[in-house]
């Protein structure tokens, strides 16, 4: 645990600390072999056969160096990988940067194709995994709700199981699927999250085989495209009339940049007002549900030449209640708490997004209590 | 004045069977083969698809004459040149043999019923997008002409353009010094946009800009830029708001990830201002000035446009908005000196900056 922590006081009441620092995704990742403890001996016996469905062979996509992981996140422990290890994760990260809360986004189920009774199985397995390893390890730990998105009734079944733990204060649901994430194959997920009080995380990944201009071949071009995606699968949630009919859905876009909210804002309203009259579902303008239903974590955050044009972004897009920090720890492309945010931004912005907008969106309470001695692992 | 998009298609196919074999006047008779007008991308009561006035004239909206062209056009128009977009080769399927002699009627057909009507009009050249080598070969017919200024591409496609199946068509512009015009819509029967089939026109329609970016990224990383200094890319019907946001994305990476990519040896936004220019329509922009005074801070768009009136489509009234923040240097390159420069072989005695 940390070094810096204070102990409880001589009379036991436990003393308590603001929270400063909300990092909102964080990857918790078993390897295989973790998970097999947690799956029926059916679905473990499956598996180990015949591995999990995917689209297409692992290696189809141009490979990013290192795997995709920060090399100093490697744990020292044999059997482990970046994101395998609560103790790895919370020395590096929580300790280090005196994170207040970090909320845990296991990536097992993004891809999601194994027939409904492995898929619902490694969901439940994921979320039994970080409850027990993870959860119970570190209060300052929270996770989304790991679902089989593709069928929803089994993912309703998933968020109804956990929904009574409030540690899990999210849905996790991928950047790209089969279908468009407007569609209302998807809309009993967001239905039930919403019922629950739990916003929808989409973070970047997941199918990826849809592309308007054909594959990428680098990675480079791969990760330059992400914000692509996010864009047309906000298009579609717009377009879908998801917002409009369920009004209380809140929406987290994970990993896929901000500012491009702000042109395709202006598009919608464009398109909108040329073709809104043959469009019933949307009663109102496209950026107004944008405005009230969607967030957006910083990392990757865009970095203009001149800050002050990330300032332009945020105003114009109106984001500066929607904004949730987050690093991506153990990824490469980590944005560090100290220097993500540009110094041309204002005390006040700065606290909302490292912060106060998440503290609201999640209902995290403001104060934590410091752990008591016997609480250290 | 330079109007970088004006429009043109045959009413039928029949117009383009005087251009086709024997062997496809049969093909099209046996088979029923007809042009549908690209009626997904633009669905004829769209109000996207005509403006108020291109509906007062009869159907198609497209002037599918030089006779409608003068009238709805070449007759109102303060543009001293006129570059034709003829979309007409995209109704191509699958046969890669048809595309290619599609393509060639499509050009002989634009040639005749308009080039050698009015020395106002320019055109781009139809190729086909089933197989690179037939396109080159189309780009190579018609690189004699002046008339033709550009190589006509969809901006959607199966591999990106970038790909370097792709690069002997941009080796073939360059070589005749064409602009490559990359024009909203395309490739049918694949998802149109990066997440998915869509449900909705309106998605469709905003998905064209969030295609151009991907195809600007896939032609740095890519490298066409490095092989090809002096090419010039034009993005047609496709914005240009959303360029700020993705070069500071596109930038971050290109920092860290550089390596696979050795040959891109600038910052991507270098390449972008020097080889890329986008057409003024769709400019769908707020009515909020001070919005558009920080997006003309952010992009460098007396650089970037170029004037489209875009005949006979309708995409609102962005243009007005932000001419009114530029001053008149920038209202005399966006409306003027930029496409002068991009089709450079179009003016007599001008010469393409980039030669």
């Amino acid at each position: 645990m940390s070094e810096t922590i204070e102990l409880s006081t001589p009379d036991g009441t436990e003393s308590e600390r603001a929270v400063r620092l909300i990092d909102c995704d964080v990857h918790a990742q078993p390897t295989p072999p973790m998970l097999m403890p947690y799956l029926s001996t059916r679905a473990r016996r499956y598996v180990e056969r015949y591995g999990r469905r995917a689209p297409s062979e692992p290696h189809t996509y141009p490979r990013v160096r290192g795997g995709g992981v920060r090399l100093d996140a490697w744990p020292d422990k044999p059997g482990h990988w970046p994101g395998s290890d609560p103790e790895k994760l919370c020395s590096q990260l929580l300790d280090e940067w005196d994170v207040d809360y970090a909320v845990l986004e296991a990536l097992t189920s993004l891809d999601c194709y194994d027939q409904p009774e492995v898929a619902v199985e490694f969901a439940r397995a994921t979320n039994d995994w970080v409850a027990e390893e993870w959860l119970d390890f570190d209060d300052r730990l929270r996770a989304a709700i790991v679902v089989p998105h593709d069928y929803a009734e089994l993912a309703v079944a998933e968020i109804e199981r956990r929904a009574t733990d409030p540690r899990f204060v999210a849905v996790l649901m991928p950047g790209s699927a089969q279908e468009q994430l407007g569609s209302r194959r998807y809309w009993p997920v967001y239905e039930a999250a919403s019922a629950r009080r739990l916003p929808i995380a989409f973070h970047t990944g997941g199918f990826m085989r849809h592309h308007g201009a054909g594959p990428p071949s680098s990675y480079l071009a791969y990760h330059a495209n992400i914000s692509c995606v996010m864009q047309s699968q906000l298009a579609s949630m717009v377009a879908s009339g998801m917002f409009a009919a369920l009004p209380n859905v809140r929406v987290i876009l994970t990993e896929c940049g901000v500012s491009w909210v702000t042109s395709l804002r202006w598009s919608l309203d464009a398109a909108w007002e040329l073709m809104g009259a043959d469009h019933p579902q949307l009663e109102r303008r496209p950026s107004e549900y944008i405005r009230d239903h969607v967030w957006f974590t910083t990392q990757p955050f865009e970095e203009p030449a001149d800050p002050t044009h990330l300032l332009y972004a945020i105003e114009q897009a109106q984001l500066a209640d929607r904004l949730l920090f987050a690093t991506d720890y153990p990824h490469w492309d980590f944005d560090s708490p100290a220097q993500a945010l540009p110094r041309a931004m204002s005390p006040e912005l700065r606290s909302a997004i490292l912060y106060g907008n998440a503290l609201d969106l999640f209902g995290f309470p403001p104060f934590r209590s410091e752990p008591t001695p016997d609480q250290a692992p | 004045m330079i109007d970088c998009d004006v429009h043109c298609a045959p009413a039928s196919i029949d117009a383009l069977t005087p251009y086709l074999s024997d062997y496809w006047r049969q093909y099209i008779e046996g088979a029923a083969v007809h042009l549908h007008g690209l009626v997904l991308a633009y669905p004829p009561g769209a109000p996207t698809s005509a403006s108020d006035r291109a509906r007062g004239f009869p159907a198609p909206a497209v002037p599918a004459s030089y006779d409608a062209l003068k009238e709805r056009v070449l007759d109102e128009t303060d543009a001293d040149l006129v570059v034709l977009n003829c979309l007409t080769a995209l109704e191509a399927h699958r046969n890669p043999y048809y595309a290619a002699a599609l393509a060639t009627a499509v050009n002989d057909w634009v040639r005749d019923e308009f080039l050698e009507r009015d020395e106002r009009l320019r055109a781009s050249i139809a190729v086909s997008i089933a197989a690179p080598e037939d396109a080159v070969a189309e780009i190579e017919r018609r690189a004699e002409d002046p008339r033709y200024v550009q190589v006509l591409l969809p901006v959607r496609s199966e591999l990106p353009w970038g790909h370097r199946s792709n690069h002997p068509i941009f080796a073939a512009a360059a070589r005749h010094d064409l602009a490559v015009g990359l024009h909203a819509w395309g490739r049918p029967g694949q998802a149109p946009t990066p997440s998915g089939f869509t449900t909705t026109y309106l998605e469709d329609y905003v998905a064209n800009q969030t295609i151009a970016q991907s195809q600007l990224i896939s032609l740095v990383c890519e490298g066409v830029f490095d092989s090809h200094p002096d090419l010039r890319v034009v993005l047609i019907e496709c914005g240009f708001a959303w360029l700020a946001p993705l070069l500071w994305r596109f930038e971050k990476d290109w920092k860290s990830i550089w390596r696979e990519v050795p040959w891109v040896k600038q910052p991507p936004s270098e390449y972008v201002y020097r080889h890329f220019r986008a057409t003024t329509a769709p400019a769908h922009l707020p009515r909020d000035q001070h919005a558009i005074r920080q997006l003309v801070e952010m992009v460098d768009v007396g650089r970037l446009l170029a004037y489209a009136s875009d005949y006979p489509h309708d995409h609102g009234d962005g243009l007005s908005l932000l001419l009114a923040e530029l001053d008149d240097e920038g209202r005399g390159a966006v409306l003027s000196t930029n496409a002068a420069e991009l089709y450079g072989r179009a003016t007599p005695g001008r010469s393409a900056t980039a030669r």
